[in-house]
């Protein structure tokens, strides 16, 4: 065995030349621009197509509509006990639009409480109809019957969402359809017989169900729009249906929101310090990348305008088993089957999917965009988001969207031509230089999304990331 | 593992009870030009049928197809129908049988009676799934008409191992010549795969229904002397040729016969009338021409509803004119990658699938469970699925049940292929879009603009094996 020697290993030699560390002093260092994590690649906003809002108000005008909305349910609960916010009964179709507080509480007090273990049937088929139930917590399976006599599954169910019978028929009328707790289940219940004795008492109440019995049975088109009337294939003389296309009286109007923030620089590092690079523009560049970052976040996740809030409640589904399953997208492929943009997932969601994919032994072929090898499902891209939120049960959420205004998709909103406009859609103002000799600028970025029609977009809920499949 | 909460941005404390030092937003908007969207509208779909179809400019307004003469039987389905688990024969059906075929036209009003008196002797059997109801070699005796279910019909191969032939569903019917043929057995046997119900007529009863009626046993003369017609495999009168003969043959002379009153395809209209106030379109014309919104979403409408007609119209519709070879059953209930291989064996040359959305869902589901993966393809830039190299294009009009059962259409399109083709009227006065145009019908009393909309259309399938279906597709899970 030899000691490795290598050369100069020899400490207490004497140095022979000028050493590194003091030749620094001489030199001039090459820098780096200052570097930021978190940022991230903002697909969305690169994918969004952008309609430039001149107003500050975009308007989207549609066909009248009469659908009844079918939303979903809050539910408080105080350790085991739960309740739903009597408020949000009013996601009931039946019971869109009436707000008397009072009446509406003693709905939701009459609500009863059950639990149902996974495999339990809720209700079974050909049993008669005569109760509301709120699925507060778990997974619901609807099971019809298939052709052969065979069961099919209708749809699942999931937290908020409820199935009652029919009100609008005067008859007593069956169950069409066996629900079967996927899950364990936490179910409110409240039986017609009880319904109908608090709709009794209260003559508010009353007459607005009236109402919702008379407007159900108007003419409308699938998808709840006031109908275009047309005649085909006739032949001979007869008189021609007159038309026209109603619009909704009060559109949705999309104000443009902001994300601002104010820049500090003194005026001595600006002044002096500015070489090689301007510190003045470093500091905004770093800036606009967290404001571009905190915008992406708002447009999917604020209460208002983003994404998440504002997909239609007929274009959410659950996933199956949990993990987001290759079955999964299907369905979601088919709620946006027109000309389909992106999905849009959390990188670990995407990594999940991946996993079931494995499971399969599918290798999905990834897509070209802008020269990224982008993975994808049936060629629609699925592209990174790391703003889309994931629960603390490690449950998080995918979309799929159409973009373009000329497809009724999903279109982003800005301003053009602002004052100061540093980038599309945002501007630097300055603001003055105060008493401790500090320039302020403010940057300020507006934008908001609007989902034109409810069909351009779908969301895929509950998708366990943590979890392989079963 | 922690949850990325930390990283939710919070938005800064509003301060609700400050006053406003300047203008607010909300008082700024009265000042200034709101952006509009034109008005959406829910419920378009993606039409692919009429994107895809070739459209043939008519003139005359009548499209006629000639074809070679067929002296072969026409075969169709026999529909029932049902009261609680009862099936009935619908006696008019009876005529689609190759043997009754034309009767009604011969018999005149004894047609009526005679058919009534055939269904009156058709008997029911409900079979459980796994019943054999018809054995191979058995002695063939009866007509069966399949009036629900899903039946296999299976053969023993050479090797003594059990072939499956096909599936039937409801409208098939097998036997028919066991009413009329000398001693003949059952050259393949039947086994129900889901609950069925199955109309049968003896031959007994068959035998006693035509020696009490001349116009059938004249019906049936004729029939047989037509069956001894030379004919091709798909029932045409054949073309006689020579091939491999040598020395001096004398030969053969033929001609190609044409059907002698060939099937005419009308236009079919789409008509509408809109109305728009006079005063609508005099004052509120900016930014948008409310006259051609108005009808910017009244074509869109006329365009769904032709899609669907071009599916659903009893004259010329797919659905109601695929020929009954063409139809084929799911082999287990969801369209799995064998149903479509072999619904796109059936023709020459498919070149589009038409599905409805859920329905291609339930495919996907199928191919995941198999670990395949279809390659994608692009039409006009947009990703659509695709088997084979075939697009599968998504078409809500098709029906889907309320049994969550769904058809799947295969097609091979263009005349130069014997395809199916669009029909367009070549040119219309006051013509908007290529088959649509929108006439200026007047103004009335109250001030009214009234426009006419009329689309015509229509759709030929120039010969029966350009369109294929693959029906009773479960989409269920």
């Amino acid at each position: 065995m030899t000691s490795d020697k290598s050369p100069g290993a020899n400490a207490d030699k004497q140095q022979t030349s000028l050493d590194t560390a003091a030749a620094r002093n001489l030199a001039e260092t090459t820098k780096t621009a200052p570097q930021m994590q978190g940022i991230t690649s903002r697909w969305l906003l690169k994918m969004l197509q952008w309609v430039n809002v001149q107003g500050g108000v975009y308007r989207v005008n549609r066909r009248l509509s009469y659908a009844v909305g079918d939303g979903r349910l809050t539910f408080t609960n105080v350790g085991t006990k739960v309740q739903v916010v009597p408020q949000e009964l009013c996601e009931l179709p039946i019971l869109r639009g009436f707000d008397d507080p009072g009446a509406l509480q003693a709905l939701a007090d009459r609500f009863v409480q059950r639990e149902f273990k996974a495999g339990d049937v809720i209700v079974a088929r050909d049993t008669p109809a005569d109760a509301i139930f709120l699925v507060a917590h778990g997974k619901v399976n609807r099971i019809g019957t298939g052709k052969y006599g065979d069961d099919t599954i209708l749809d699942t169910l999931a937290d908020g969402d409820h199935f009652s019978y029919q009100a609008i028929l005067e008859s007593q009328d069956s169950w069409t359809y066996t629900a079967k707790a996927v899950t364990a289940c936490t179910i409110l219940v409240l039986p017609q017989s009880t319904f109908e004795d608090v709709v009794a008492q209260h003559d508010g109440l009353k007459k607005h169900i009236d109402n919702f019995k008379l407007r159900a049975r108007k003419p409308q088109e699938q998808g709840g729009e006031a109908p275009i009337e047309l005649s085909a294939g006739r032949k001979g003389e007869y008189i021609l249906p007159g038309t026209f296309v109603d619009y909704e009286l009060r559109p949705r109007e999309y104000e443009l929101a902001v994300a601002q923030t104010v820049l500090q620089v003194h005026t001595r590092v600006a002044d002096l310090f500015n070489n090689p690079m301007n510190q003045t523009e470093q500091q905004l560049r770093l800036t606009i990348e967290a404001l571009r970052e905190r915008q992406e976040y708002e447009m999917i996740n604020n209460r208002e305008i983003g994404l998440l809030h504002n997909a239609d409640f007929s274009q959410r589904i659950h996933a199956r088993n949990g993990a987001p399953s290759p079955d999964d997208m299907d369905d979601l492929l088919a709620l946006v089957h027109k000309e389909p943009g992106f999905f849009l997932a959390h990188p670990r969601a995407i990594a999940a999917f991946g996993q079931e994919c494995n499971r399969r032994g599918i290798y999905p072929t990834p897509v070209d965009i802008g020269g990224h090898k982008i993975p994808s499902w049936r060629g629609v891209p699925i592209l990174p988001c790391s703003k889309i939120p994931i629960s603390e049960a490690r449950t998080t959420t995918i979309m799929l969207m159409r973009t373009g205004q000329e497809n009724q998709g999903v279109v982003g909103l800005h301003q053009l031509g602002i004052p100061d406009e540093y980038q599309p859609g945002l501007n630097v103002r300055f603001m003055g230089i105060n008493e401790l000799a500090v320039m302020q600028y403010l940057v300020s970025t507006y934008y908001s999304v609007a989902v034109l029609v409810p069909d351009a977009m779908a969301l895929l809920e509950t998708v366990e990331i943590g979890r392989s499949g079963d | 593992m922690r949850p990325d909460r930390s990283s939710d941005p919070v938005s800064p404390e509003t301060d609700a009870t400050r006053a406003p030092t300047s203008l607010s937003t909300a008082a700024a908007r009265n000042l200034v030009e709101l952006t509009k969207s034109a008005p959406q509208m829910r419920g378009i779909s993606p039409r692919w049928l009429s994107r895809m179809l070739p459209w043939i400019d008519v003139t005359g307004g009548v499209y006629r197809v000639n074809r070679r003469l067929s002296v072969g039987l026409g075969d169709g389905l026999i529909r029932t129908t049902r009261v609680g688990t009862d099936f009935r024969l619908v006696p008019q059906e009876l005529v689609e049988l190759p043997l009754l075929r034309g009767l009604d036209e011969e018999a005149g009003d004894a047609a009526a009676e005679l058919l009534d008196a055939l269904a009156d002797r058709f008997t029911q059997q409900d079979y459980a799934p796994g019943a054999t109801f018809v054995r191979e070699g058995e002695a063939a005796d009866r007509l069966l008409v399949i009036a629900h279910g899903k039946v296999d019909r299976t053969r023993v191969g050479s090797y003594g191992d059990v072939l499956k032939l096909g599936v039937l569903a409801e409208g098939d019917h097998v036997g028919g010549a066991a009413l009329i043929g000398g001693a003949r057995t059952w050259d393949f046997s039947l086994t129900a795969t889901t609950p069925c119900a199955v109309l049968s007529l003896p031959r007994a009863a068959f035998e006693a229904v035509a020696a009490d009626s001349a116009a059938l046993r004249t019906h049936l003369a004729a029939v047989a002397a037509r069956v001894r017609r030379p004919q091709d495999k798909d029932g045409q009168a054949a073309i006689e040729l020579a091939a491999g003969h040598r020395g001096e043959t004398e030969l053969p002379r033929t001609f190609v016969a044409y059907e002698r009153s060939p099937r005419e395809y009308e236009l079919s209209v789409v008509q509408t009338v809109v109305h728009l106030h006079t005063r609508v379109m005099d004052l509120y014309n900016g930014p948008f021409d409310q006259l051609r919104e108005q009808l910017r979403l009244t074509v869109h409408a006329i365009r769904e509803r032709e899609e669907h007609e071009l599916l659903h119209n009893p004259e010329f519709g797919l659905l109601h004119h695929i020929d009954p070879k063409q139809r084929l059953q799911t082999r287990t209930g969801p369209p799995t990658p064998d149903d479509l291989d072999e619904l796109i064996t059936r023709r020459r040359k498919t070149q589009l699938l038409l599905a409805h959305p859920q329905a291609i869902a339930a495919f996907g589901r199928e191919c995941n469970r198999r670990g395949v993966y279809p390659e994608t393809t692009l039409i006009d830039g947009v990703p659509v699925h695709s088997w084979r190299n075939i697009p599968l294009l998504p078409c809500p009009h098709l029906p889907l049940t309320e049994a969550r059962t769904s058809t799947i259409l295969a097609l091979r399109l263009g005349a130069e292929n014997q395809g199916v083709v669009g029909l367009r009227p070549a040119d219309l006065p006051d013509q908007h879009e290529p088959g649509l145009n929108v006439r200026f019908m007047g103004i009335n009393e109250r001030a009214v603009a009234r426009y006419l909309v009329s689309a015509y259309q229509s759709l030929a399938m120039l010969i029966p094996d350009a369109a294929g279906a693959l029906e009773n597709v479960e989409v269920g899970h």
